[in-house]
């Protein structure tokens, strides 16, 4: 254990050390940026960004990856803060991490598996669309100077890493961020700063016990808030940890993740902070920065805090614009761009799901609400296909005046329909064969149509025959866990 | 049929270690399966310090690093694959006509844990390749191996001759039983001089247990000189293999739960780190 821990602590100091301090740069001015979408100081923001990076450092499932205060989280709190204000959203915050965590003791982490990559996509895209938009507010109705910041702004995040050497050494939003603050203090523009805001942190975070009756209004108003929050924030973490796994070819404890973040919430909760979670960009600069190891994630919480404690006066300065600039190249880093060219080559109903997906986030600025849809939308179009997979045959004994019905495939409530219209009730015979031995009847609308077809055949006439009723009906019982085991699964498919 | 399972790592030890492995199987009369360990190391990534993230960044990173990855696979691959041909074609020569061997990777311990069903004994050098020439450096996986291997370990320090006498150092306690009843029934060192030491410690009837220790080996044939000395239980056993030229030790390994170790220190582990002599550890 004690081994574990050296190797997942300072196996890899210098990258860690320094990939920490890069993402702690880049931190700062999202966690400004999402405190103002949430509608709070910024130091809440920050505090939180500050708690989560540390606790997670200590307590989380995959290395390398970093949580802080996200803009997925922050618009779910929106009218939480707007209606209820701020002592609210960090009681709402404690109950998050409390949700989670027993999420993490459910093992909830593996219902992950029902949410397809279309979801994911859609998820992902309508997050940049949502950072974006919320970025559109300070860039309306304001004077042309703004325009221009912000467009200088992106061309120094984009054009920089071009410039030999120095490009590749210094982060190019805190260029972008640096510069533009000293051209408008030089300036003595009169345009939006941080500290116009709201409040900065001067100290570091203090214990406090949100000020909130312990009633059971205060639950109901809560619950919805954090239930949305923890989905939401278990979602994109255990997202994030998927793609950190990808980039570095190691693996992860989903379930400790999960934990981990309810740990890293109540923690954020009790110091002042919002709710958060993993961050997808966050994540991949640490790692694009030689970030591997918790060290990394701990480095960057604690950087960020020295930072904005001991410069607080410097970055109340710090123009809106500059701000915006990087917001956009944030929004802009997490849309899937393939996911626009691959449209043509994905299949329709994985294009919907996606695209769905974006709409109802889009719609209702709400993560969790879009999930919901995209994972039924696709389990709908799912069971639509395997429905389709059932076909009944049928021939004609002329000496024993037999008709018998070969039915092949899977009957289930979304093809039980068809099951039935598959036959002939019209033809009078006197002896109908129903051969099962190759279908699979899965639940019991399929059973019950098969009731029906019999039945009716009887209201005609005719005496009816099932063949391999046993082997049909093995799968209505529901057996979880068969597909671990390859006997069990030869049962049920034997002879298929 | 349970193998000689000896890992190679290509450095200055190895061909100590291989000259074990043809010692062992030839005294055991199975097979030797040389396994190297492919140890991914951690990756560095683009070591861009940027922070900028643009159009499709994470799939840029991914192909990025799988390049890397890929090639430096390959050329682990390429080396470890030449690394066994080699020791396979010493130990062809030194007359053990039975030979596998295999690359895995991950981490060492991972692989002898993944062969435990075919193995019979581990032989492995006490420090690897980052550890050329330090001499007190105990190996970073050695102690985990220790822990968790189900099977005898010999443990190569960097130059390896066949043993004519070996030093059981015997506390009475129960992973010292084991021991002894695993050098009784097994036939790796069946032949060779045994000394039989026990320090004084506080275990009851430690002089009885002994001396009944004593005769499970002479019965079996063994040789023994048996010595019942007292004081500081590593320096004695130290002083004791460096008067008597000990050429091989057998000892239990880690009676005590790790927390214990942390506070106490291990005496398994100083002789670990101290000893110039093949080790058998058993479990």
């Amino acid at each position: 254990m004690l081994e574990n821990m050296k190797r997942e602590w300072f196996s890899n100091i210098r990258g860690d050390v320094l990939a920490g301090i890069v993402v702690a740069l880049a931190l700062i001015p999202e966690a400004i940026a999402f405190s103002i979408i949430a509608g709070v100081d910024p130091k809440v923001g920050l505090y939180a960004s500050f708690c989560i990076a540390v606790i997670i450092a200590f307590v989380g499932g995959r290395p390398g990856m970093i949580s802080a205060a996200t803009g997925a989280m922050a618009l779910l709190m929106v009218t939480l803060v707007k209606e209820h204000g701020l002592e609210y959203l960090l009681a709402a915050t404690l109950l998050t991490g409390v949700l989670q965590i027993i999420f993490g003791f459910l093992k909830l982490g593996s219902l992950m598996r029902f949410v397809s990559r279309s979801v994911v996509t859609g998820f992902v895209n309508a997050l940049a669309i949502l950072i974006f938009m919320a970025q559109l507010p300070e860039l309306t109705n304001v004077t042309w100077h703004v325009y221009a910041m912000t467009a200088a702004g992106l061309g120094i995040i984009y054009l920089l890493p071009y410039v030999p050497t120095i490009g590749k050494i210094v982060p190019s939003p805190l260029v972008c961020i640096v510069s533009l603050t000293i051209v408008s203090i030089v300036l003595g523009l009169d345009i939006r700063t941080v500290g116009d805001m709201g409040e900065l942190p001067d100290t570091l975070p203090i214990f406090l016990w949100p000020e909130v009756p312990l009633n059971l209004t205060t639950l109901e108003i809560i619950l919805p808030y954090s239930l949305g929050l923890a989905v939401v924030g278990l979602l994109e973490s255990l997202m994030t940890a998927t793609i950190v796994d990808d980039l570095t070819d190691t693996s992860s404890d989903k379930n400790k993740e999960c934990k981990g973040q309810g740990m890293a919430n109540i923690g954020a909760g009790l110091f002042g902070g919002m709710a958060g979670c993993a961050m997808i960009g966050q994540s991949i600069i640490n790692v694009k920065s030689g970030g591997r190891g918790r060290l990394s994630t701990f480095i960057a919480g604690l950087f960020l805090i020295i930072m904005v404690v001991f410069l607080d006066d410097w970055v109340g300065q710090i123009p809106m614009a500059a701000l915006v600039a990087v917001m956009i190249m944030v929004s802009i880093g997490t849309f899937s761009w393939s996911s626009i060219t691959d449209l043509g080559k994905h299949p329709k109903s994985s294009n919907i799901v996606m695209i769905s997906t974006v709409i109802v986030v889009v719609a209702t600025h709400n993560l969790a609400i879009g999930v919901f849809v995209g994972v039924l939308l696709a389990t709908l179009f799912f069971s639509n296909k395997i429905g389709r997979y059932m076909a009944v045959r049928s021939y004609f004994n002329e000496q024993e005046k037999v008709r018998t019905y070969e039915v092949v495939g899977q009957v289930f409530f979304a093809s039980a329909e068809q099951f039935v219209n598959e036959f002939d009730f019209k033809e009078a015979v006197e002896t109908v064969v129903i051969d099962l031995t190759h279908a699979h009847f899965w639940d019991i609308t399929a059973v019950s149509s098969l009731d029906k077809v019999v039945i009716k055949f009887r209201r005609e006439g005719a005496t009816v025959s099932l063949v391999g009723m046993n082997d049909a009906t093995a799968t209505v019982v529901d057996k979880f866990g068969v597909h671990n085991d390859p006997k069990e699964v030869e049962k049920l498919f034997g002879g298929h | 049929m349970t193998k000689i399972v000896t890992c190679v790592d290509g450095s200055a030890i190895t061909s100590a270690v291989t000259a074990a492995a043809v010692w062992a199987s030839t005294k055991l009369n199975k097979p030797i399966l040389f396994l190297h360990s492919l140890e991914k190391e951690q990756q560095h990534g683009a070591d861009d310090y940027t922070g900028a993230i643009g159009l499709g960044a994470r799939s840029a990173l991914l192909e990025e690093m799988t390049k890397l990855d890929e090639q430096r696979a390959k050329v682990a691959l390429q080396l470890g694959r030449e690394l066994l041909d080699d020791v396979v074609r010493h130990a062809q020569d030194s007359g053990v006509a039975d030979i596998e061997s295999m690359q895995r990777h991950g981490e060492v311990v991972d692989s002898i844990g993944d062969l435990e069903e075919q193995t019979r004994l581990i032989v492995i050098g006490r420090n690897g390749k980052s550890h050329d020439n330090s001499f007190n450096a105990l190996g970073s996986n050695i102690e985990t191996l220790l822990r968790k291997a189900a099977h005898p370990v010999l443990l190569i320090p960097d130059n390896f001759k066949q043993p004519s006498s070996f030093m059981i150092a015997y506390d009475g306690r129960e992973t010292a039983d084991k021991a002894l009843q695993r050098v009784i029934d097994g036939g790796l060192l069946h032949g060779l001089h045994c000394h039989l030491v026990s320090v004084k410690n506080n275990e009851k009837n430690l002089h009885d247990k002994f001396e009944s220790a004593q005769r499970r080996l002479q019965e079996k044939g063994f040789q023994v000189t048996a010595s019942y000395i007292e004081g500081d239980i590593f320096e004695s056993l130290m002083a004791y293999k460096k008067s008597n030229n000990i050429e091989l030790i057998v000892m239990g390994a880690f009676a005590h739960s790790k927390l214990r170790q942390f506070f106490v220190g291990s005496n398994t582990l100083k002789m670990l780190e101290r000893s110039d002599i093949p080790l058998i550890v058993l479990r």
